[in-house]
């Protein structure tokens, strides 16, 4: 079981390691079977460690292996440690498992890419530092694993390194990362002064008002960076300019789906700082909504889908914000699946359409890929939570758990759920109706090409078809009114804090459902069978395209600041000095070209310089005996 | 010793060899300079005899001999560049002979 | 002793001649504007120097002494400058006056710094010469000295006469470049030494 842990976590790092090392010797067929490899190897070490707990006693499922240690300063000590329990356990499941799909997937879309060797290598490299993360025993691994999941989503997004657009977001997600990485940093910090150590039984043991305040600040400002939501969102919608099996294990399955992780791993903290859990509360149905409404303009079709992944994100925190970490958990879970699915099968149209991804020149594209229709289908209908498809099973306890809570956040946060449903339905079905449905546009008569059978043929369709089973399927593992096993298997990690009753849930999970039915029939009125036509609000319309003119603020705020910063140092400090410097450089040439006069070519001058030293010499010596 | 003390060979060895200085510096005809080096390796032989004899010791005209081989080595390779100058047309003149100048 | 007196009197009248000879051919030698003539008033030197020799019971090297230098390293000049021929005539001396005239000084002041440091340090002893054998200066004490006590000095000359051989040949090899002058043999001038100017060649 440990076993299993270590190698789950070591198995993509030896893949990168070795796929780096190989360069151009390998084929690049090697490095994709390779990296695919270690992916599937890694989900056989989290089963193992999964099937190893399973066997022992709720209360016994928490295990610390470590290697050796790996800082000591003082008192303080960390050592290089896995953590084997049930939230890891889960979590490495989610990440092997829908990544080896991926990554398999990734054999087909990014055949005949120039740098093929070097995406696989970052594919790995990125399973790698998620592993890490989720698997890491204490504070400092997680903050390893946390940043490089950072640098790894930063070398994919911007994989394509020769468009423009492509760097600028992938600068743009990092920089808006380390503002995250910063604020936990110094979470940490204070947690080191108040307990002396990182491990996470630590964060239990800030006891007393504003440290425990702050460091769930801190914890909750580096879990808003990396899952995108408010007000940190603005870099998720333009790290699509990467591949788009990059966004969908990255900023779909896993990687934006670590602060939810966060917050669960250190609920300790949250629950000692319950004012800064309802602000997290709070900032996911902001979140939620406000992706909800943006999502609803977008006309690229991963843009529409990562909106919808903000969204979804919105809704896990209102889970843990409430206290439901199970709930959340299993909203995870089941969104890595659907949503994964719905990136995948949107990668199988662009490819279609010769990376054409804007859905105003798509459509009718149902008769002509079938079986991706239908997979976007499922996927669709798992995302607005229809029975009997996995994101029902999962959505509407959050909503539940919110009303559970009480007081006016929650009834707030539940009406947002609520509402964020019926938004879902619309946006998610407008995209399907505009994609696939009616006639095919005269843009796809003329770009259209099938998927052909070859190998990138089947490793597309057969993991869209496995994801599009596990979308199906994946929820049934869990009916809160009937049974739970996900909340028991994660209770002996974070217990729940608010349980709500069957009237609640029975109640909720009906309006939830009849509000995305009514968005998913508005879609179709709209766009569809054009019975109404879409309202003209000119200031909505412009407020949601520049969605809600965040990037705009932040330009203005930072952005600008910053550079005019930077050109002022550049031209009062910077520009001196190494023309400074360059000046040293002319005048050095000067002093030789003086001595240079010295070489006069001519023998008769090298000669009585000779003899007039040696004359002079004597003299000297003479005089000093 | 019969004749004249160690110090009036030392005072024309002396002069031989400051008369060859004086020509290598001021003549600009190479075979000139080249026969003033002649002069002066030879005034410094001369001084060697002098001391060999004056203390009765043969290293001094050991010294001497070995200085004659390596005079007659360097003229060697003097008249070669001299040789070497005059097929190409150069002027031997040692003041226009500067190319290394720099 | 009159024979001792008379054998120093022939001696020092030996010694004036032959000292007299070499200086006047020394000053002769950097005198005269035909080399031909420079030649042969070396020659007139090394046969001086050659009795300054004898004077000092250095047989074997005043013999050495007109075989190589008067025979051979003489006769190679003499063979250059008649190769060489009638040319134009370089100037007698030239370049700027203050060359010529500190050239003079220091040669001046290389005489007397020489002659003031000898008379400084071994006034005294140069007035008694050791005592010689007869056989001081023989060829024989000579081979006996290169074979066993002066080997190594005897060993390098060879080696270096055998190089300057070498560099002999190769120097007298035919000529391949271009004359003297033209545009290819001129090597670079580095213009860009003189302040102002950037380096543009690297």
């Amino acid at each position: 079981m440990i076993a299993g842990a270590w190698i789950c976590l070591l198995s993509p790092l030896a893949a990168a390691v070795l796929i780096t090392l190989g360069g151009t010797r390998t084929s690049r067929h090697t490095a994709a079977y390779l990296s695919t490899l270690s992916c599937f190897v890694a989900f056989a070490g989290a089963i193992a460690s999964f099937v190893g707990l399973l066997g022992e006693e709720p209360s016994q499922r928490h295990h610390l292996s470590t290697a050796w240690i790996w800082i000591q300063g003082g008192s303080y000590r960390s050592g290089l440690s896995v953590l084997v329990d049930p939230l890891s356990v889960m979590m490495m499941l989610i990440v092997s498992g829908v990544g080896a799909l991926i990554i398999a997937y990734s054999i087909g879309y990014m055949d005949g890419d120039d740098e093929e060797r070097r995406y696989f290598a970052y594919m790995s490299l990125f399973v790698f530092s998620m592993l890490l993360l989720v698997q890491g025993g204490n504070l400092i691994l997680l903050l390893a694993g946390w940043g490089m999941v950072g640098l790894s989503s930063y070398l994919l997004i911007g994989f394509w390194h020769h468009r423009p657009a492509a760097i600028a977001a992938a600068k743009k997600a990092f920089v808006m990362n380390a503002i995250g990485d910063a604020t936990m940093a110094l979470a940490f910090f204070l947690v080191i002064q108040k307990t002396g150590t990182l491990s996470f039984s630590a964060l239990g043991q800030l006891h007393g008002g504003w440290v425990v305040n702050l460091v769930a600040l801190g914890l909750l400002g580096g879990a808003v960076a990396k899952s995108a939501q408010l007000p940190l969102q603005t870099w998720l919608p333009d790290a699509m300019e990467g591949p788009t099996p990059v966004s969908a294990l990255i900023h779909a399955a896993t990687m934006v789906t670590a602060g939810v992780y966060l917050i669960v791993r250190t609920h300790a903290a949250f629950e000692l700082a319950p004012t800064v859990q309802d602000v997290a509360a709070g900032i996911g149905g902001a979140t939620l909504l406000l992706a909800g409404l943006v999502a609803l303009v977008q006309t690229d079709i991963k843009r529409v889908i990562a909106y919808s992944t903000m969204s979804q994100i919105g809704y896990m925190f209102v889970g843990v914000g409430v206290g439901a970490y199970g709930s959340g958990m299993f909203h995870l879970m089941t969104h890595a699946f659907f949503k994964a699915l719905l990136f995948m099968s949107a990668g199988i149209v662009i490819h279609a359409l010769a990376a054409e991804q804007d859905i105003r020149k798509m459509g009718g594209l149902r008769r002509l890929m079938p079986r991706t229709f239908w997979a976007f289908l499922i996927g669709a209908l798992a995302l607005a939570g229809i029975f009997p498809f996995a994101g029902f099973f999962s959505k509407d306890p959050i909503i539940a758990a919110a009303v559970a809570k009480g007081g006016g956040l929650g009834y707030v946060l539940a009406a947002a759920g609520l509402i964020g449903a019926f938004l879902t339905g619309l946006y998610i079905f407008r995209l399907l109706i505009l994609v696939f449905l009616g006639e095919p546009s005269p843009f796809v008569r003329e770009h259209f090409h099938a998927l052909e059978r070859n190998l990138v043929g089947v490793s597309m369709s057969v993991t869209v078809a496995v994801l599009a089973v596990l979308s199906v399927v994946g929820g049934w593992i869990q009916w809160t009114p009937y049974y739970d096993p996900v909340d028991k298997w994660l209770a002996p990690v974070a217990p729940p804090l608010v349980t709500p009753t069957h009237w609640q849930e029975w109640v909720f999970t009906a309006l939830s459902l009849a509000l995305a039915l009514v968005g998913i029939g508005t879609a179709w009125l709209v766009y569809g069978a054009h019975r109404i036509a879409v309202p003209k609000l000119p200031f909505v319309q412009r407020t949601l395209e520049h969605k809600f003119w965040f990037d705009e603020l932040y330009d203005v705020a930072f952005a600008r600041p910053v550079a005019a910063l930077a050109v002022w140092l550049r031209d009062r400090f910077e520009q001196p000095l190494v023309s400074g410097v360059g000046k040293v450089g002319d005048d050095t040439r000067e002093v030789g070209g003086l001595f240079a006069r010295l070489q006069t070519g001519l023998l008769r001058t090298y000669a009585l310089a000779i003899a007039s030293s040696v004359a002079i010499l004597a003299i000297v010596f003479v005089a000093v005996r | 010793m019969l004749g004249p003390d160690l110090a009036w060979y030392l005072a024309v060895a002396a002069f031989l060899f400051c008369t060859g200085a004086l020509g290598v510096l001021l003549r600009r005809n190479p075979l000139i300079v080249l026969l003033s080096l002649e002069i002066m390796l030879n005034g410094a032989n001369l001084a060697l005899i002098g001391y060999s004899r004056h203390l009765a010791n043969g290293d001094g005209q050991i010294f001497a001999l070995a200085v004659m081989a390596i005079a007659a080595s360097e003229v060697v390779v003097g008249l070669g560049l001299v040789v070497a100058l005059n097929r190409r047309q150069a002027p031997l003149d040692v003041d226009r002979l500067d190319t290394l100048r720099g | 002793m009159i024979v001792a007196s008379a054998g120093n009197a022939l001696v020092w009248i030996v010694w004036l001649a032959a000292a007299g000879a070499c200086i006047g051919s020394g000053i002769a030698v950097i005198s005269f504007r035909n080399p031909f003539f420079s030649a042969l008033a070396l020659i007139g030197n090394l046969a001086s120097l050659a009795v300054l020799y004898l004077l000092l019971s250095a047989e074997f090297v005043a013999a050495a002494q007109v075989l190589v230098y008067g025979g051979a390293v003489m006769v190679m000049f003499l063979f250059v400058i008649a190769y060489i021929g009638p040319q134009q005539e370089s100037p007698w001396a030239g370049g700027p006056t203050w060359q010529s005239f500190a050239a003079v000084v220091a040669a001046g002041a290389l005489f007397v710094e020489i002659l003031v440091v000898i008379g400084m340090k071994a006034g005294g002893e140069l007035g008694h010469a050791a005592p010689i054998g007869s056989s001081f200066g023989s060829p024989a004490e000579i081979g006996r000295l290169f074979l066993t006590d002066d080997l190594l000095a005897f060993e390098i000359t060879s080696i270096v006469l055998l190089v300057a051989a070498v560099g002999g040949v190769i120097l007298g090899a035919h000529a391949r470049r271009q004359p003297w002058g033209s545009a290819d043999a001129e090597a670079p001038h580095f213009d860009a030494l003189r302040p102002g100017k950037t380096d543009a060649r690297t």
